[in-house]
């Protein structure tokens, strides 16, 4: 989770089965439904999930397990072996604020320029019916504003950023 | 009956209400935004009415396209189902100068319990105990922190014309009552139209106990509690009923309240009375919510009862066909609330399309919900999606029962509660009843280690996800040489070996 990578080394085994090796553990996967979205039976000693996951593109797979979704990436430097990074966890970078979730700007509570303390609310974003004020991450400066009172935002789109 | 209703709501409730339509032989007309022209409600009602626009304000919440779409389709009234209009003095009042009968309580017996100042004057004047609060609104932040110095912190901040949940937040610190008063008056604003804010006194773990009444002018009969404690941010999570925490006196005392209070307001229709039970199991007054619940499915489960058909009848029969002696609570019913939010992110809401749905089924489950594989949840409304219950003929029956229904049930594409509810199900806590309302402010870290668990599962598919992708395999093919492929796979097995 949040940004974890993953060393995998895969062997086929059958027509739709797969033994799989992360670490020291090991996995039998066995798909039994294609259609877009694949089925899968993971085992893992006695322990069984099911799985659902689809490809996006070549390198990016959605897997829910759980009824938890998860969003990898996967390297393979050689054949058999691949890297997972689970990317559903991270969305901040440097001191970029992105919005969580789509919606609309309610207020903004802040000024270019202005010096903020980590925790400090610097907005408010309205999505379904909910009021959720976005605070600093860090201590700095307020860089830049690039929404005003009212403006609707797409997910994961730069609201603020500090310095 | 002979009659023709609109429902003037959108999503499961617009559904659940059309359901028991049908049933009854009521003709229904759906309105809609703009977005929910392909909505499950829209598709099911026997005839549609665009209400163009998309914010609440301008198509569920707007009064007078409402009644305006009344008028034209020739219905004889108006089902609010919950949220939206569904409190508003001002739209029953509307529906009555429009002939249209308002499937709710009278304007009259809304005023008693319209806001929540005027409940808890009802209600006190009743002889119900109240939690200790502010009598009027405040004018400010510092009038509001002027009253938690007094009465100490924790306190909520509350809006006036609030309910479900919206329009509240705890304050700890001044410095939190400054904060949360502007954020507190700006969701009350949107979503109530008034932004005046109360304060009352924070108990501290309280669990959330709710009688279901249905009223016929002040003749009110109760059937049974609900436990609601299980909760974040004031919205319900997960309710149950019976209650494990109410046993035969609390009980009696909280249905002789209920009885009491709306009896006392003159109260019609389908209501609930909500109580908080502090640890010494005293109760005291919290609200009363005027219109059909979100989790009316507990009740109906326990009781058998179609609460949407018997407020139906009182509205345009003007009786109640019920007695209180007629009503026998049996077995044990839990509903789960799977929200459009991410759990792994302090319950982010998460609009979007789902890719696929597929319902659980099974004895004792029963599923409200207007999705379907292809769906695209909207960012202006309510985040709830799916109401999953489960019956049993005792708790732990029905704990079963909604495990394998979780098992089952598959929403992809958006985040959902559901894997909170996984992980909620096999904690002793929850399991023995042990809980309040401040029972998942710890919750967060405990799931996320179960999922963090997850994690490793997830690679391996995505790994081997794409060592079928064909095309990866073709650009690995003419990367490396089919006889490298081989190899490698056997380095691999070698490496697992070691």
């Amino acid at each position: 989770m949040n940004g974890k990578i993953y060393e995998v080394a895969v062997d086929q085994t059958g027509k739709r089965k797969f033994l799989v090796s992360i670490a020291n553990e090991t996995f039998e996967c066995h798909s039994f439904r294609s259609d877009d979205i694949i089925s899968w039976s993971v085992h893992r000693g006695d322990k069984t999930l099911h799985a659902r996951a689809r490809s996006l593109h070549f390198d990016r797979v959605d897997v829910w397990l759980a009824g938890t979704p998860f969003q990898a990436f996967v390297h393979a430097p050689s054949g058999g072996h691949y890297r997972s990074v689970d990317t559903a966890g991270s969305n901040a970078s440097g001191g970029e604020i992105r919005a969580a979730m789509p919606g609309r700007i309610t207020s903004v509570l802040v000024k270019l320029n202005e010096q903020v303390e980590s925790g400090a609310p610097l907005l408010i974003l309205e999505s379904m019916k909910m009021q959720n004020e976005i605070v600093s991450p860090k201590s700095g400066r307020v860089k830049s504003i690039r929404v005003v009172d009212g403006a609707t935002v797409k997910k994961d789109s730069v609201l603020i950023e500090i310095d | 009956m002979k009659t023709k209703l609109l429902i003037a709501n959108r999503g499961e409730i617009a559904l659940r209400i059309i359901r028991t339509c049908r049933k009854l032989g009521i003709r229904t007309v759906a309105v809609y935004s703009d977005v929910d022209q392909e909505s499950l409600p829209v598709a099911y009602a026997d005839e549609r009415y665009a209400l163009h626009g998309i914010t609440p304000s301008e198509t569920y919440l707007s009064i007078s396209k409402i009644i305006e779409a009344a008028i034209e389709t020739k219905c004889d009234g108006v089902h609010p189902g919950y949220g939206f209009l569904s409190e508003d003095s001002a739209f029953v009042r509307a529906c009555k100068e429009a002939n249209l009968i308002f499937v709710g309580p009278t304007a009259e017996a809304i005023s008693k319990v319209g806001n929540k100042l005027d409940a808890r004057k009802t209600m006190h004047e009743a002889g119900i105990p109240l939690i200790p609060g502010t009598d009027e609104p405040v004018k400010d932040e510092y009038e509001a922190a002027e009253f938690a110095k007094k009465a100490g912190y924790p306190v909520i901040l509350k809006a006036v014309y609030g309910g479900g949940g919206r329009g509240m937040r705890i304050a700890n610190t001044d410095d939190e009552v400054r904060r949360f008063y502007r954020v507190t008056k700006l969701e009350a604003a949107s979503s109530f139209g008034r932004d005046l804010l109360y304060v009352e006194k924070r108990l501290r773990s309280p669990r959330h106990v709710e009688i279901q009444a249905l009223a016929n002018s002040g003749n009110v009969i109760s059937l049974g509690e609900r436990e609601c404690s299980i909760q974040r941010r004031y919205q319900k999570l997960v309710e149950e009923a019976p209650s494990i925490a109410v046993n035969d006196e609390l009980r009696k005392q909280l249905n002789d309240a209920t009885k009491k209070g709306l009896g006392a307001a003159g109260y019609t229709n389908a209501g609930t009375v909500e109580f908080l039970i502090d640890q010494e199991n005293k109760f005291y007054f919290l609200e009363v919510n005027k219109r059909l619940q979100v989790e009316h499915v507990v009740t109906e489960l326990t009781t058998g009862i179609d609460i949407v058909e018997e407020q139906l009848r009182i509205a345009f029969e003007s009786q109640l066909n019920l007695s209180q002696n007629e009503i026998h609570v049996n077995g044990w019913a839990i509903n789960m609330r799977i929200n459009a939010e991410d759990p792994r992110r302090d319950f982010t809401p998460s609009p979007g399309t789902v890719i696929q749905f597929h319902a659980p089924s099974g004895p004792g489950i029963r599923i409200d919900s207007h999705l379907y594989s292809g769906y695209s949840i909207p960012e202006y409304y309510d985040s709830l999606i799916a109401k999953l219950s489960a019956w049993g003929r005792e708790r732990t029956e029905a704990i079963r029962r909604m495990q394998n229904a979780l098992e089952e049930i598959e929403i992809l594409g958006v985040p959902t509660t559901i894997p909170l509810y996984r992980v909620l199900l096999r904690d002793k806590a929850f399991v023995n009843g042990q809980f309040d309302t401040t029972y998942l402010n710890t919750f967060g870290a405990k799931l996320n280690s179960e999922l963090l668990d997850l994690g490793v599962y997830a690679a391996a598919v995505a790994a081997v996800m794409c060592s079928t992708n064909l095309p990866l395999r073709h650009r690995l093919q003419q990367r490396f040489h089919r006889s490298h492929w081989k190899t490698s796979a056997r380095t691999s097995n070698q490496r697992r070996d070691m």
